[in-house]
């Protein structure tokens, strides 16, 4: 069998078989094809203006690096103007970030942009290493989650810069439509849908310019640019139904290799459709572009438990779904007198009101979002998660200095 | 304790009734086989009871027309059982049938034995309901035979058999279209649908209410056979379509297929079942689950092995799944005479700009620049063809 040439040069040989549409392509198209398309992505949902401050956050991983690397070249090709800055978070767990943190700096030097390095104790007034002391082993995953939710923005903060942007695939994106399908959580669905997050009124942005890229094609980028990443297992095992959503995505995949963007698809439209959302937000009518939306980031990735139990999150809410079921089976009970539903289907358009709107409002309803009382994070609450967390340490600090 | 318990000597009294051995496990309770089909039945005529009050009989004294789709598997056996147990009870109470039933299998293949004798099967089981046999003369099966995979041929069938199926209800004059989707049913097309991006389209498949059916041509006329495997040719919606309304309505929804199963294991003379829709059901787990290839596999395949796993150990996870879907709202009025597109193949809102901008993501425009080798060798053809993103989908692979 002769060789088959490239499907866009038809010249070279093709070497790869594009993940995302099985397309042959030659080495150059791939690296070419793979830049324009985030190109595309970055200019139709009007990611950044010129001039803009932009700190990428810089894990070491794939991810981020393949994101530093293809920002860096678009911004010199299509003359964005961003003043590009590297951001990394450092925990503070002895000997953990040594490699990646290494990482970086050589990235730094490669991509010849500024580093930054903010620590913990820097943002929190404490180290993982401390937390653990003084709290144990057992719990910690939650700090540590927390405070990696908020460690980009409040780093960013640190340094001036409104806008964070994170390696975030599709493949963690359609992971995260799955898992909030299979919680029955639609307003974090939709929210984690959109590719900017943080509102207006919040003082760092952040959006995910590899939304529409495939792992595997940010792996092949990074293989055939011979980026230098630190690759990792990844330390924690993720919560049951992330890792649940994974495993059937994977499976997805084999069968269709668009499914991935498909999900993604299908959460941005979902989105549309929850109650309480705005159909404005719809990026679609009447609009060549869409614009930017805004919300909540959502999405945990790898190795973030999201202040979550790490144990078994679907047996958990399976008894907590079933111990709502008997409640919810006493409640009718006592209404059934009332009439549940009234006229016949003359004027009824569309909406069935079948299931009543009560139940309805009750899960979709959605908490809402403002900004933390103290540090000014997103937050549902009046205070964030990381600074109620921060106040039990502190309060325990407090204790162990009497 | 036991003082109140005419059995004392039980060893494990139903926890519903006392009376009898318990000897089944529902959601978690310790139930007898009465209390456990009664259980069953309740779900069922309490969506019924909330149907009538949907659907006023035609003329006073008169029963109701629906027509029940049936796929020879065991949900939509059991809602036929359930209908017919429903309609002996009101007989036996000297009350007038509450309904007549239409049951449609919508067969993709040709006349096959198996398939007709299970029909004769309803027929001699249940003789107060009829029971047809839609196979589109053969037509869909030609046109399936066309499409490039099995996840293709399998999203195809399932959106025509809906077509079918309303277009069965518009040309009986039925009052509702009954669906025998269970609660793992109803999880696994939301899942499903969500993977084939048709997520814009699920508050019309999830929820029971009122959707239009096109009925001034036959459905399967939409696709005709086309020259080369993989591109399907399709055909622009007609230019003049006119359009009935149907009310779908979901009885099981509150139901698991397991518990489905479980009750048609309990009852006297069950229906009979196609042997091919067993192997989806969780309680024989690792026999059938042999390796496929995924080549062979479907997008709902894939969702069915998912959720049998699911539905043995976190059965309430399965049934919120399908409530929380339920919920998403339908954006657009419905009002058939707006200048709105829809989808030519499935009947979805088109979204144009969305897809424009989505072919970029998909890397659609480099493709269509080679007319060459590329297996999606896609191009103008049906890009201009008037399908939604999902049918896309669904037509290519
Ligand atoms: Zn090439
Ligand atoms: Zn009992
Ligand atoms: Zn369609």
């Amino acid at each position: 069998m002769a060789p088959a040439l490239c499907a866009v040069c038809k010249t070279a040989r093709a070497l790869i078989k594009r993940p995302k549409n099985h397309s042959k392509l030659c080495k150059t198209c791939f690296i070419e094809v793979f830049e324009d398309e985030v190109h595309h992505t970055i200019t139709s949902s009007q990611l950044f203006f010129p001039g803009e401050r932009v700190a990428i956050g810089a894990s070491g991983g794939k991810d981020s690096t393949v994101l530093a690397s293809v920002l860096k070249t678009l911004n010199e090709r299509h003359n964005y103007g961003l003043d590009l800055v590297l951001l990394s978070i450092d925990e503070g767990i002895k000997g953990y970030r040594d490699d990646s943190l290494e990482t970086v700096k050589r990235n730094a030097v490669q991509y010849d942009m500024p580093l930054k390095v903010v620590g913990y104790d820097e943002l929190y007034g404490w180290t993982m290493d401390q937390v653990v002391e003084t709290i144990g082993k057992k719990g910690n995953c939650t700090y540590c989650g927390v405070f990696r939710r908020q460690a980009l923005d409040r780093g960013a903060k640190m340094l001036g810069i409104k806008h964070v942007v994170t390696g975030h695939n599709a493949d963690d994106v359609a992971e995260t439509v799955l898992m909030n399908l299979l919680r029955g959580d639609m307003a974090r669905l939709s929210r984690s849908t959109s590719i900017v997050t943080g509102n207006n009124s919040s003082e760092v942005k952040r959006s995910k310019p590899l939304k529409y890229s495939y792992e595997k094609e940010i792996v092949l980028y990074a293989h055939h640019k011979k980026l230098d990443y630190f690759s990792t297992e990844c330390i924690y095992s993720p919560e049951a139904f992330r890792g649940s959503a994974r495993s059937l995505i994977k499976q997805l995949e084999r069968v269709r290799p668009s499914a991935i963007l498909d999900i993604v698809r299908s959460g941005e439209d979902m989105a549309r459709l929850v109650p309480g959302e705005s159909p404005s937000s719809c990026s679609c009518k009447g609009k060549s572009k869409a614009p930017a939306e805004v919300a909540e980031d959502d999405i945990g990735g790898c190795g973030s438990q999201n202040g979550r139990n790490p144990g078994n999150e679907m047996a958990v809410m399976d008894k907590q779904l079933r111990e709502n079921e008997e409640h919810e089976a006493h409640e009718i009970d006592v209404a059934k007198s009332t009439p549940r539903n009234e006229g016949g289907t003359a004027n009824k358009k569309w909406e069935l009101p079948v299931r009543t709107a009560a139940v309805a409002s009750k899960v979709v309803k959605g908490q809402v979002l403002g900004n933390c009382k103290r540090c000014g994070y997103m937050s549902s609450q009046d205070i964030c998660q990381a600074c109620t967390l921060l106040d039990g340490l502190n309060k325990n600090r407090a204790q162990i200095q009497i | 304790m036991a003082s109140s318990n005419p059995a004392g000597s039980l060893l494990k009294p139903c926890v519903k009734c006392r009376a009898q051995e318990a000897t089944l496990d529902s959601r978690s309770q310790a139930v007898c086989r009465d209390c456990f089909t009664k259980f069953i039945a309740a779900k069922c005529i309490k969506q019924i009871g909330l149907l009538a009050k949907e659907t006023p009989t035609p003329h006073y004294g008169q029963p109701r027309r629906f027509v029940v789709g049936l796929s020879l598997g065991p949900c939509s056996a059991a809602l036929v059982h359930l209908l017919n147990e429903n309609v002996d009870f009101q007989l036996a109470r000297s009350r007038p049938a509450p309904f007549t039933i239409t049951a449609v299998y919508v067969d993709p293949h040709p006349a096959r034995k198996a398939e007709d004798d299970i029909l004769e099967g309803y027929r001699q089981r249940y003789p107060r309901f009829t029971f047809k046999r839609d196979d589109d003369d053969g037509k869909l099966d030609a046109m399936l035979n066309s499409l490039p995979s099995a996840a293709s041929r399998s999203d195809i069938v399932r959106l025509l058999t809906r077509h079918i199926l309303l277009a069965e209800a518009v040309s009986h004059d039925a009052q509702a279209l009954l669906l025998g989707h269970s609660t793992t049913a109803l999880a696994e097309l939301t899942l499903a649908e969500t993977a084939k991006g048709r997520g814009f389209s699920l508050p019309w498949v999830m929820r029971d209410g009122v959707v239009d059916v096109v009925v001034s041509r036959p459905p399967s006329s939409s696709l005709t056979s086309s020259p080369s495997p993989n591109q399907p040719a399709l055909l622009p919606p007609p230019k003049e379509t006119k359009t009935k309304k149907m009310l779908i309505y979901h009885p099981l929804r509150d139901a698991l297929r397991k518990e489905l199963i479980t009750y048609l294991s309990l009852v006297d003379n069950p229906p009979p079942l196609l042997t091919t829709h067993i192997h989806h059901t969780a309680d024989n787990d690792k026999a059938d689950k042999k390796v496929v290839s995924h080549k062979d596999l479907s997008i709902d395949e894939v969702m069915i092995r998912y959720f049998a796993d699911v539905e043995k150990e976190y059965p309430s996870v399965v049934a919120n799944v399908a409530r929380t879907t339920g919920k998403l709202v339908r954006l657009l009025s419905g009002d058939s005479s707006s200048s709105q597109k829809l989808c030519g193949l499935c009947g979805a809102p088109l979204d144009e700009s969305g897809d424009e901008r989505w072919r970029g993501e998909l890397g659609i425009q480099i493709q269509e620049e080679d007319h060459g080798e590329g297996e999606d060798g896609s191009g103008s053809g049906n890009k201009k063809g008037g399908v939604c993103y999902g049918c896309e989908r669904s037509v290519r692979g």
